[in-house]
């Protein structure tokens, strides 16, 4: 029996909803969600395809996905301070941890390059927790927010411009345990 | 100097089996050298070829190198540059069976080290002796063996002995230096000798590591190492590879550093909500909160007294060197100067901390004097210069350079200021920590 399984990724989802409520919160350069949108029509989160006639599918089945993909959020330089424009992102991963109170969320803070190594490790932990701060003020139990600091060592993009540098000071949520 | 890239497999390799003995003769080991230096003035020192070698694994021109790059490197010898001459002072001292004392000074020099390699292709010894041409006596004579892998180490030995023995002041040449690479895609620790040879691995897994500081045994190294998404701190015995965890908090367990005594740690801890200062005891429990602010209190560096600490806090509204009690307390602020210094490091003489500061949008390594706060700026030019480390003469600094997209260490004498380039690995080499 042939199955088509369709995977939806909330993390998918969540960007389309905030592109039509505000505009896309993420600097130009992190187009991951914006190409697979297009692949995917502009309006419609799913599409279809030709398949071949002669085996036609005999079931389709839509599977949740277990693992969310929670949207990054990003800082200015030198800074830890939430953006306002991120402020929903955040809101959004509150209230999924509301829904799947199972569910714990690691904080990987991040930096661009241009601080010293040894000093954006800290800085990279202050953004983690300014998240954590964040989440936690919209009632998220501490003890379910995990952070960790990999400072400049884990860029996006490796390269050294304004945008490059913008897309790597980040705040990654994912979930642990 | 040559800067072979040769690994040293067996790490165990570095455990010295070195036997320095006295020598009978006239020499004893309290005499100094009868000429008083002044400030930046340079013993000049003839090193005539050592004799023998023959039959052993010992190269008597490689010998010569090296002994003539660590008392360069010292800051205290400058070597007479003619050799042929120096060679042919020395066969007539050979043939003479004495030392003609007026012909070595009328080279310039002021002393002369001779020195005769002995052995077979498993052992060998390097006898050597050190004599004051001014005085005409000599100074101190010393026989090294060991295996023919420890050849540099005993040169490094005597070249240590010399330096201590005619300056009082001790030498680097025995110092290694740990550091942080990622030239197998992940950043690993690795040790190597102080002028960049015998770089070793430490820890084989492919785990992301950093920040290591060394233990005064100049053997365990403490550092911080990526398991799972969690930071921890791990002790590991760099000469067997064995390790064991020291902690696990919540958040940050970065920038340990181990007391001049060996028995307590300083580290930024992350668990109480903040970056903040924390004072654990030998088994990494414990930890006494030291710094009560909101902003990032970072990178703590003990004073060679175990006294008080140096660290980074940004509660001026930029990040800035500090200092307090090593218990706590007040702290006292100690760079006015520019808007971003970071890394701080004590020197092992008390008077300095090295640091790196941010010139012009490039990091460069600075001093600033713990009593008088007088700043000096040691590093010019692009590339960013970041993470100094005292050597324990309290006199070199090592740390990253960053050039073409990739960083190596260098080593710099803060009273010459010129820059030796110590790795050339491809990757990144970082997070330099010279053994105390």
């Amino acid at each position: 029996m042939r199955r088509i399984v369709v995977h939806l990724s909330i993390g998918i989802l969540m960007v389309c909803v905030a592109l039509a409520m505000q505009g896309c919160p993420c600097p130009p350069e992190d187009e991951e969600p914006t190409a697979e949108m297009a692949a995917m029509g502009e309006t419609d989160a799913l599409t279809g395809e030709d398949i071949a006639l002669t085996d036609p599918p005999e079931e389709v089945i839509y599977i949740e996905p277990t693992t969310p993909e929670f949207e990054t959020i990003y800082f200015e330089f030198d800074q830890y301070r939430i953006r306002g424009a991120d402020e929903m992102s955040l809101g959004r991963i509150a209230s999924y941890l509301r829904e799947h109170q199972d569910v714990r969320v690691m904080i990987e803070g991040h930096c661009d390059e241009r601080g010293t190594n040894e000093y954006n490790m800290a800085l990279g932990e202050q953004r983690a927790l300014a998240a954590r701060r964040y989440l936690i003020g919209l009632g998220v139990t501490a003890a379910r927010l995990s952070t960790i600091s990999y400072g400049e060592e884990r860029p996006i993009d490796h390269g050294s411009s304004e945008e490059a540098w913008a897309t790597n000071r980040r705040d990654e949520f994912t979930v642990s345990q | 100097m040559q800067r072979s890239r040769t690994r040293n497999v067996a790490g165990a390799a570095l455990v010295l089996a070195l036997l320095a003995a006295a020598l009978p003769g006239p020499a004893t080991s309290q005499v100094r050298l009868s000429i008083t230096k002044g400030f930046g003035e340079k013993v000049i020192v003839a090193i005539p070829l050592f004799r023998g070698g023959r039959g052993t694994l010992v190269n008597a021109e490689d010998v010569r190198t090296v002994l003539r790059f660590d008392l360069e490197t010292s800051g205290y010898f400058s070597a007479v540059e003619n050799l042929q001459f120096v060679d042919e002072v020395e066969a007539d001292d050979r043939l003479t069976g004495r030392i003609d004392f007026v012909e070595w000074n009328a080279l310039g020099a002021e002393v002369v080290v001779k020195g005769e390699i002995t052995g077979d292709l498993e052992n060998f010894s390097i006898e050597a002796s050190v004599h004051d041409l001014a005085q005409g006596q000599g100074i101190m004579a010393r026989r090294y063996s060991g295996k023919p892998r420890q050849w540099r180490a005993a040169v490094h030995s005597l070249a240590d002995d010399i330096v201590r023995q005619l300056t009082g002041e001790p030498g680097i040449a025995t110092s290694k230096i740990a550091f942080v690479s990622d030239v197998t895609g992940v950043k690993q620790l690795y040790v190597m000798d102080y002028d960049g040879e015998n770089q070793t691995r430490v820890v084989k897994d492919d785990l992301m590591s950093m920040y290591p500081d060394w233990f005064s045994d100049k053997d365990r190294l403490v550092y911080t190492r990526f398991r799972g998404s969690r930071q921890e701190v791990y002790v590991v015995r760099t000469t067997t590879g064995e390790q064991a965890r020291l902690t696990s908090f919540p958040g940050l367990n970065a920038f340990v550093a181990v007391s001049p005594r060996g028995n307590e740690y300083l580290m930024t801890l992350s668990r109480d909500g903040n970056p903040e200062i924390y004072r654990l005891a030998s088994d990494g429990s414990d930890p006494r909160r030291l710094t009560f602010n909101k902003s990032t209190e970072s990178s703590p560096r003990w004073s060679p007294d175990g006294r008080r600490v140096a660290f980074v806090s940004d509660r001026a509204g930029s990040p800035q060197i500090y200092i307090m009690s090593a218990s706590g307390g007040t702290a006292e602020r100690v760079t006015y100067q520019g808007s971003y210094n970071t890394s701080p490091d004590w020197s092992p003489k008390g008077d300095l901390i090295a640091y790196t500061a941010r010139v012009e949008g490039v990091f460069q390594i600075h001093t600033v004097d713990v009593n008088t706060k007088e700043v000096v700026r040691l590093t010019t030019g692009g590339g960013h210069k970041e993470d100094p480390s005292w050597a324990p003469d309290g006199r070199h600094l090592v740390y990253s350079v960053r050039s073409g997209g990739k960083s190596d260490l260098t080593m710099l004498d803060i009273y010459e200021l010129e820059p030796l380039q110590l790795t050339s690995g491809g990757g990144d080499y970082l997070s330099p920590a010279w053994t105390p």
